[in-house]
């Protein structure tokens, strides 16, 4: 790490250096800070970073007169080494839902000021520290609904298993989220008793399921694309996909039972320069008329209460954070893969190798 | 005939490369086929060779006609002028290459490659690879390796072209007596009248896709048929005058006699530069002029001197010298020149 | 004193120098850009003092067995590659003036496409109810669609695509270097196409191949993309365990142990290749 540390001493020095010779900069008296021309938001590219626009950056550029200027993709990896350079280009930046815990760990973000992220109205799930919860999203199962109709597809993890009442190629994603607890869940363990994960009955459930697993996913994209190609009937998947494909009128269901809910984190890099209006825009970021148009678009629902009444009725069934699809999937251990991920990850890489 | 090509026609989009050539190699004959660049000189040997099939006409090796037949089998072997040698072999591998193409037996080839590595002077240099060998030396590789397999035809494609001076005068020479031992029919290409000169029993002169002349060397020099060949091969003086009852007059010398039967009309007569005399030894010529020594060069064993004639027009003229002779004569210098009559050659075509 | 002799000495050494210091913008670019960052990898990989994580790296069976499954993978690649780039080299260094662009263009188009995109284009081709399984049965050539994808030949099918044209270039390039004479001799000498192609014209373009396997082979250990995307997760490439440990665990210094592990083979496997080609050459 010399080379990042000799570097951000540097900066620290050029920056006490510069810092000697003026008044102390306003907002440390209370005001808000002059403004920059601009801001850098990073978060996944694609159709979110369009609906993060339209939803949130147009407002926030409407309020304060900042540019937003958006890049991708989200990378923990290029956040630590930012953070270590004392730089930050990032003025706010998604992470993800795993890495959240570390970040903070890690020392990698700014605190979240409540004085301006009014977070009053969020569920307990929501506050954090030094964690915007910026919408809540799903490991959902979609399936071909020509080929199961009428409501005749596999529900919970226990007939995904079922090999012989719901037949057909299977795809799961190439990782142990979602994976160890979908196979503990399919092993009968209820929802509220899968953690701590115990890997050995895991894995032994999962030798059953491998063979009717045509594809392992690596990227979001693939399998919603295998539902539409049929090159599988069943995938897990992020819900936003499935919910794409819905709007398009694909023949693809989403079912909720037994997902896994995640929340999509949001962080301000420690050090970053404009941090005071990264907090600006986590405000505008829990408004939620905001947060029902970005979910009208993409099926990822904001925590605030308010949200789902600004969503239309058709919709609502489709967003996993409606009060129907909550009661019925469980939220994600952050914290239990924060501190076990490396090592069921190589678990995970010695059972994919094992041939058959 | 060993070699017959009968009304060759090769054309390259509008260029015409090859107009209608016939040549007749016979069994032992070494023929060189001389001319500028551009002549068609390459074309023909590649058509030769078999690289090249002709628009119209055929070749014939040894009465067969071979035209369309490929390279391989026409048993021509062939020295480029870069040699060609195959840079990732030995010598010996270089050699021994067409005979395995042969398939003759391995202690056949042995024996052979040795034999014709004796024969170019390169033995013990058979394990080395063509880069670590000089010029020279590589030209005698791609020699050995043309003759090995005893070729109905050697083709040389301006083999000395890379030389330097002195290895090129030996080379031509060695080259010159292992063809005449080997009695190997061979057609030599050249733009060099020096080595054409040199080394062939016949010279087929070519210009422009055609055979000018064919014939023995001192015919070519002596008796030219026409104006190109005259002046390609060796340095000339043409002089056009007007004949007219068995003389011409020339600007500079008056009436010259001409042999018999020639008829009236305009004629180009070729004067080689060492039949003039100057100064004393004009005096002695029964043809004479006076000219001014514009250029004076002295090259050893001979000098050239330079004249402008009284009459108008130029003539160079050569002076064999002995060491103790004193210089000709001066540039600026005014001289008699003279030569004789049967020194005068008529050009047909001029 | 300075004789004539010595001042002639130090002009030209000075000369020597100048043409030295033309070079050095270049060396030290690659000093900064390439020698550093492997030097702070082997630094990093030993941060903890302790060569634990070589050991894990290189005594692992997991490791092990990526590393060899990684090297299998690369060096199929790199002989798909080799047999379907020949003869298109071979092709293009004969081919006109219009066969080159067209065969240029051919070659060079899928480059203006990322390697993310034109993976993606091989789902949708060799998929179960892929464009290729949907003709073949068509045809009626086959019955059950073929496993063209999610499996080691869909790897092969897009990593070949990727990689063709670094085998296909160098291979050119140095069949042009050859001198056509050389050819033209061998048939001149009796040896019939084929065998003139044998003797010489294919040992002559070795050095080409050499460059063109080695740069195929060097670029496939570092493929991750689209390994993972057609392979269906049952082919791991080391390059994807270090991108686990960099993205995911941020465990740094095994990444960089596994990285110099690779970097090793890489060079060693290098080495072989050149060997092997230099060998043939001369045989």
């Amino acid at each position: 790490m010399t080379i990042l540390t000799n570097r951000r001493g540097l900066l620290q020095a050029a920056g006490g250096i510069a810092a000697a010779g003026l008044p102390l900069p306003a907002f440390a008296q209370g005001a808000a800070p002059p403004k920059p021309d601009r801001i850098v938001v990073n978060a996944s590219g694609g159709g979110m970073a369009t609906n993060l626009r339209r939803a949130y950056f147009v407002e926030f550029e409407r309020l304060h007169g900042i540019r937003v200027v958006d890049t991708s993709p989200v990378d923990f990896g290029k956040l630590r080494a930012m953070v270590a350079s004392g730089n930050p280009e990032w003025t706010v930046t998604e992470i993800g839902g795993q890495d959240a815990e570390r970040a903070k760990e890690l020392n990698l973000l700014e605190p979240i000021d409540t004085s301006i992220v009014d977070l009053s109205r969020y569920p307990a799930v929501g506050r954090h520290s030094h964690v915007f919860v910026g919408s809540a999203y799903s490991t959902a199962l979609g399936y071909r609904s020509d080929v199961f109709r009428d409501g005749s597809h596999p529900k919970g993890w226990a007939e995904f298993w079922d090999v012989r009442r719901f037949p057909g190629a299977r795809s799961l994603r190439n990782h142990p989220v979602d994976n160890l607890e979908f196979a503990l869940l399919a092993d009968g363990v209820p929802m509220d008793q899968i953690y701590p994960i115990d890997m050995d009955r895991a894995f032994r459930k999962l030798d059953q399921i491998r063979p009717h697993i045509a594809v392992w996913w690596t990227t979001g994209a693939q399998p919603a694309q295998m539902l539409v190609d049929r090159e599988v009937v069943l995938a897990t998947g992020w819900n936003g996909r499935f919910f794409e494909l819905s709007r398009r009128n694909a023949p693809v269901g989403t079912e909720f039972a037994q997902g896994s809910l995640k929340s999509s984190a949001w962080g301000i890099p420690r050090g970053t320069r404009n941090a005071y209006w990264g907090q600006q825009l986590l405000q505008v970021m829990t408004n939620p008329r905001l947060q029902a148009m970005y979910a009208t678009e993409l099926s990822y629902a904001g925590l605030h209460p308010d949200t789902a009444s600004f969503v239309a009725e058709d919709i609502r069934p489709l967003l996993p954070t409606a009060p129907a699809n909550l009661e019925r999937q469980f939220w994600l251990n952050v914290g239990w893969w924060t501190e076990n991920g490396a090592r069921a990850q190589e678990r995970w890489n010695r059972w994919m190798l094992q041939r058959g | 005939m060993e070699l017959s090509v009968k009304g060759i026609v090769r054309r390259f989009g509008q260029v015409v490369a090859l107009g209608g050539v016939d040549l007749d190699v016979a069994e032992g004959e070494f023929l060189t086929i001389l001319g500028p660049s551009g002549s068609g000189k390459t074309t023909l040997l590649k058509t030769v060779a078999g690289f090249e099939i002709p628009d119209e006409g055929r070749v014939l090796l040894g009465g067969e006609d071979v035209t369309l037949a490929p390279p391989r089998r026409r048993d021509v072997g062939m020295v480029f002028q870069n040699y060609a040698l195959f840079p990732h072999m030995s010598v010996a591998q270089n050699v021994a290459f067409p005979l395995e193409m042969r398939r003759r037996p391995r202690e056949e080839i042995a024996r052979r490659v040795a034999e014709a590595l004796r024969l170019v002077e390169l033995e013990g240099y058979g394990e080395r690879l063509p880069r670590q060998l000089s010029g020279g030396q590589q030209q005698r590789v791609a020699l050995a390796r043309a003759i090995v397999f005893g070729p109905r035809l050697l083709l040389l494609d301006e083999p000395f072209g890379a030389l330097d001076r002195k290895l090129r005068e030996a080379l031509q020479l060695e080259v010159r007596r292992l063809q005449r031992r080997l009695r190997l029919t061979t057609l030599f290409i050249t733009h060099d009248q020096e080595e054409a000169l040199i080394m062939s029993d016949r010279i087929a002169v070519m210009d422009k896709g055609r055979i000018e002349q064919v014939g023995p060397p001192g015919d070519l020099y002596a008796r030219p048929a026409t104006r190109f060949v005259a002046d390609f091969l060796g340095e000339s003086n043409l002089l056009d005058g007007a004949a007219r009852n068995r003389s011409a007059s020339i600007p500079g010398f008056g009436a010259v006699p001409l042999p018999a039967g020639q008829p009236d009309g305009p004629v180009t007569l070729l004067l080689r530069p060492e039949a003039l005399r100057v100064a004393a030894d004009a005096a002695a010529m029964p043809c004479r002029g006076q000219g001014r020594v514009v250029e004076t060069v002295f090259l050893g064993q001979s000098a050239k001197l330079r004249l402008a004639l009284d009459g108008g027009g130029e003539v160079l003229a050569r002076l064999s010298l002995r060491p103790s002779d004193p210089p000709p004569a001066r540039e600026g210098e005014t001289v008699a020149i003279g030569f004789a009559p049967e020194d005068l050659h008529v050009v047909p075509r001029g | 004193m300075s004789s004539p002799g010595d001042s002639r000495r130090t002009i030209a050494r000075r000369r020597e120098t100048a043409l030295f210091l033309l070079a050095v913008p270049a060396l030290l670019l690659l000093g900064i850009i390439f020698a550093w960052p492997v030097l702070r990898l082997l630094a990093m990989s030993v941060e903890d003092g302790t060569l634990a994580n070589f050991e894990k790296a290189t005594l692992d069976e997991l490791y092990l067995y990526v590393l060899f499954d990684s090297v299998k993978i690369a060096a199929m690649v790199m002989a798909i590659c080799l047999v379907v780039a020949y003869p298109v080299a071979f092709w293009l260094s004969r081919a006109g003036r219009w066969g080159v662009a067209l065969g240029m263009f051919a070659l060079l188009l899928p480059f203006w496409t990322s390697v993310l995109v034109r993976t993606y284009a091989w789902l949708v081709l060799l998929g179960r109810n892929g464009v290729v399984n949907r003709w073949l049965r068509d045809a009626g050539l086959i019955e059950a669609p073929l496993p063209l994808l999610h499996n080691t030949s869909g790897v092969l099918i897009g990593m070949v695509h990727v990689l063709l044209p670094y085998m296909v270039f160098p291979i050119y390039a140095s069949l042009l270097r050859i001198d056509p004479d050389l050819s033209r001799a061998a048939e001149g000498l009796g040896a019939p196409a084929w065998r003139s192609f044998l003797r010489v014209t294919f040992p002559l373009s070795l050095p080409g191949v050499s460059a063109g396997c080695a740069l195929v082979f060097v670029l496939s250990l570092g493929f991750f993309i689209t390994p993972a995307l057609l392979g269906g997760g049952r082919v791991i490439m080391v390059s994807m365990l270090i991108e686990q440990q960099v993205r995911e665990f941020l465990d740094w210094p095994f990444a960089a142990a596994l990285s110099t592990v690779l970097l090793v083979a890489t060079l060693a496997i290098y080495a072989l290749i050149g060997r092997i080609t230099r060998g043939a050459r001369h045989a």
